[in-house]
């Protein structure tokens, strides 16, 4: 890498790192800190081993690139900072500094970006996952990642009886005729792991418009977090293309919403991309924001408690919070949970780099949902539904996990 | 260096993972909250982290036995430097010693383990209607362990002391690994020295705090906020000092300059009636709501006779949120202003706080920097921010030089150096000057007898 590179990345470290007052407010907050104590493991850990790094105090080393990347990404100090330093973006920034430093970001980040790049590949594995699940080996796939999804015809049946299963689902009062086109982003995750889900969002957005379903290209939050850039502008670059005609674009994954919201912040020095980028970021929207936007009315109110699991993503990472609570709340006896906006412990590969620190703060995850004796626990981004999948398993199936598309 | 037999030894009290020894790992303990550089030589040799009182006796033995320095740490939120290992050995981390012992509701008195965090001690005793008053700004992830060590105040200081009037015991391991307790729960106690109130404030230079024993009182029933505007500064000091006079004592008394105001005008999009020299913010409390009308009446009346421009009653609990905002993002509003910044603790009697101020002013417009100030105006601590950047050439002398003069200022109308965070490293050079000669050798003389191998946070103080 040259001078300049190293220049250019440790600049916008350190412009983030600096404005660390080193207080330990995100030592109370920081999941990772919760269950491993030990400096390195919280923001301020982190932050200051950045700007040892830059100061060259410690040198970079394969050890600092273990501690940056053991971060989830979620923004909970973030959030509780009093000078709301960006521990996150930091952390991305130097995981790419490694990545160039070293000509790769290692074998394993390198074979996940390369398949989450191909949709041939992305949309092979979900057909491999379908044939799994059929002859009732998916549970062999380790991490969680081939998970039993609780689809919205078993959760009709087990909660609200068969007569429910028969009604049409009721009309939104919501003017169709001049309608915006509306196109809907398929989340690799979503897509591989959770297909009833999609059916489920596709049906719903079908109730109030016609939505544009196009072939896209992933998000690249995983190429991004783990300093696969170019990768992630390239298919970035991509998608803004695909969906130039659309007017919204609705996302049922949390962290493809989220991530997509943000591409304008990567193009504001190329001039060629910097307005279209920062047109199709606000094009964006969650699933939930966007029906709750729109004034939709849930299919039907069954009679179950339900919760929702806020995804780092969502609340934190787009300030959506109260419309999918809401949109619950009427499709069924909706409870707020102690720290629903706790981190699960996914973090996109998080869980299958570190499943046994990732456990423990599902365990964590998992107390509260029993807690609040919820039937169902409700959530927006599949990594998500695949942790709260691993804690029902755990729990002896106390509760079963659904994606908001499944319930409303 | 630490041997690896040595080594050995310590990870069999302890646990072997609970000792870290990897340089980056080791690097975590190099710093605090203060704005001492990083640096290699901070780095310690060894990171032990007990859970025990015998764990922390078993090491401190060895250490001795060796000569290998210890610095005590609870979350590394102090601003002087206190816990930052300068000459390596091990860093004692005490975080994980989180066990409440015991609420005597009857004696009002609660004992605990050095690392349980403040905020916790006070939420534990509120349960029970019980209050622990000290509250340092950083008390939701500091550690009472580390607030005793420095003697922490807090913004509640005026009307109710600082953590060395709570503390009635402590359970101490010296520097040879053995363990003493001091003080106890009988409130008149003088059999031998008061070694408690020697040990508050020791910067963990005399021992390792392991468990406190700390007085409670009865918790008022009901608190509001005032904010109030003047013209000028002493203005805002002079209805202080009235209201105290006359008995009208408030739980909090902060007040902010108009470098403070404008910090937090830019940062939080407000608009500020230019006119405002100066801003306080007051915290009532009393048993009932009328008591608080009275006290909030007695106080405008007092500010009216001193030209208050604006007098603001919080009527909700969401305005008593928004006019502490105010103050409590004050640090990093100011933070805000500039690349760098050099935050003080002089402390100074009551009446001279206006004057200080006005001492600032000048060391500022001599050194051609901005100096924020703010401040516990009811206890005359006060917090100058220098604003700087360091990297303009000729700055950091400029900075220094102002330091120099304020901590000079503060001496010179009967202050000292520090309110409430301690000397640690960074204040260090100016402590002869606030003692005198014979004042540090005692302290010196004191440090000998605990520490003869001068192990315990070695470099610190003087």
């Amino acid at each position: 890498m040259k001078n300049t590179d190293i220049q250019k990345y440790f600049k916008e470290v350190d412009d983030i790192v600096s404005q660390c007052d080193r207080c330990g407010t995100c030592l109370t907050v920081c999941p990772l800190f919760g269950v491993k104590d030990i400096e390195s493991s919280s923001a301020r850990g982190k932050n200051n081993i950045a700007r040892g790094m830059i100061q060259g105090v410690v040198k970079p080393s394969a050890e600092v690139l273990d501690i940056v990347n053991f971060c989830l990404l979620c923004r909970t100090c973030v959030d509780n900072c009093p000078s709301k330093v960006k521990t996150d973006n930091a952390m991305i920034v130097i995981r790419q500094y490694f990545a160039e430093k070293n000509g790769s970001p290692g074998i394993k980040y390198k074979a996940l970006g390369g398949l989450m790049k191909n949709r041939t590949l992305v949309k092979f594995s979900a057909g491999t996952l379908k044939i799994l699940r059929k002859i009732g080996m998916n549970t062999l796939i380790p991490h969680g990642m081939a998970p039993s999804e609780f689809t919205r015809k078993q959760y009709l049946s087990s909660f609200a009886g068969p007569a429910a299963l028969g009604s049409l689902a009721a009309t939104s009062p919501i003017d169709l005729s001049n309608k915006s086109k509306v196109a809907y982003f398929k989340g690799c995750g979503m897509g591989m792991m959770f297909p009833d889900a999609v059916e489920g969002t596709l049906a719903i957005l079908r109730t109030l418009t016609e939505p544009q379903i196009i072939d896209n290209m992933c998000c690249g939050l995983p190429h991004l977090a783990h300093g696969l850039r170019s990768d992630f502008l390239d298919m970035a670059k991509e998608n803004i293309s695909l969906f130039e005609k659309a007017d919204v674009i609705v996302s049922d994954c949390a962290s493809c919403s989220g991530t997509l919201k943000h591409i304008a912040a990567h193009f504001t020095d190329d001039p060629a991309w910097q307005e279209r980028a920062a047109a199709f970021s606000r094009k964006i929207m969650g699933i939930s924001e966007y029906l709750f936007q729109v004034g939709y009315k849930p299919q039907h109110r069954v009679d179950v408690k339900m919760t929702f699991h806020e995804p780092c993503h969502l609340g934190r990472g787009q300030g959506v919070r109260k419309q999918p609570r809401q949109l619950l709340t009427a499709a069924g006896k909706f409870i707020e949970m102690a720290g629903a906006d706790n981190c699960c412990g996914g973090a996109g590969s998080f869980h299958i780099d570190y499943p046994a620190i990732a456990q423990s703060i599902l365990d964590k995850k998992r107390i509260n949902i029993e807690n609040s004796g919820a039937h169902i626990v409700v959530s927006e981004c599949p990594t998500c539904l695949v942790q709260l999948n691993k804690a029902a398993v755990q729990s002896g199936n106390k509760f079963k996990v659904m994606h908001i598309s499944q319930v409303i | 260096m630490i041997a690896d037999e040595i080594k050995l030894k310590i990870r069999d009290i302890v646990g072997s993972e609970n000792v870290l020894d990897s340089n980056v790992d080791c690097f975590g303990y190099s710093y605090d909250s203060s704005f001492v550089p990083m640096s290699a030589e901070n780095i310690p040799d060894l990171v032990v982290i007990p859970s025990t009182t015998k764990e922390v006796s078993a090491v401190m033995a060895i250490a001795n036995q060796y000569g290998i320095p210890v610095t005590p740490r609870g979350t590394a939120s102090g601003r002087t430097g206190g816990c930052i290992p300068i000459r390596g050995g091990i860093s004692l981390a005490l975080h994980r010693m989180t066990q409440i012992i015991e609420l005597d509701e009857r004696n009002m008195m609660i004992t605990v383990e050095a690392g349980v965090r403040t905020i916790d001690v006070y939420n534990f005793c509120a349960e029970k209607g019980l209050f622990f008053p000290p509250d340092p700004a950083s008390w939701k992830y500091s550690t009472i362990g580390g607030n005793v060590g420095e003697n922490a105040g807090g913004m509640r200081a005026v009307k109710y002391g600082v953590t060395s009037n709570y503390v009635m015991g402590l359970e101490v391991v010296l520097a040879d690994g053995s363990i003493i307790n001091t003080g106890g729960k009988a409130i008149k106690n003088v059999t031998g020295y008061n070694l408690t109130q020697l040990f508050t404030g020791s910067e963990g230079t005399l021992g390792v705090i392991t468990k406190a024993i700390l007085r409670l009182i009865p918790m008022p029933k009901v608190r509001n906020t005032m904010q109030l505007m003047f013209p000028s500064l002493d203005n805002a000091c002079n209805t202080i000092h009235k209201m105290l006079i006359s008995g009208v004592v408030p739980a909090a008394a902060e007040l902010m300059d108009k470098i403070s105001l404008q910090a937090v005008a830019k940062h939080r999009k407000l608009d500020i009636n230019p006119s405002i020299e100066a801003c306080i913010v007051l915290e009532i409390d009393g048993e009932t709501n009328e008591d608080l009308q009275e006290q909030a009446k007695k106080i405008q009346i007092t500010a009216n006779e001193f030209d208050v421009i604006e007098v603001r009653i919080a009527a909700s609990q969401q305005e008593v949120d928004d006019i502490w905002a105010i103050r409590r993002g004050l640090s990093s509003a100011i933070g805000a202003m500039a690349p760098n910044r050099f935050g003080e603790d002089i402390s100074v009697p009551r009446d001279a706080f206006p004057e200080t101020v006005r001492l600032i002013r000048r060391i500022a417009e001599k050194n051609k920097l901005t100096i924020a100030v703010y401040g516990h105006a009811g206890d005359g601590n006060i917090h100058p921010s220098v604003l700087c950047d360091l990297s303009k050439p000729g700055e950091e002398q400029q900075v220094h030089d102002a330091i120099d003069e304020i901590f000079a200022a503060a001496l010179s109308v009967g202050g000292t150096l520090s309110g409430e965070h301690g000397i640690g490293i960074t204040k260090r050079p100016h402590i002869a000057k606030a003692l005198g000669e014979a004042g540090v050798n005692t302290l010196k003389m004191v440090k000998q007898v605990f520490d003869p191998n001068g192990i315990l946070n070695p470099g610190k103080i003087w």
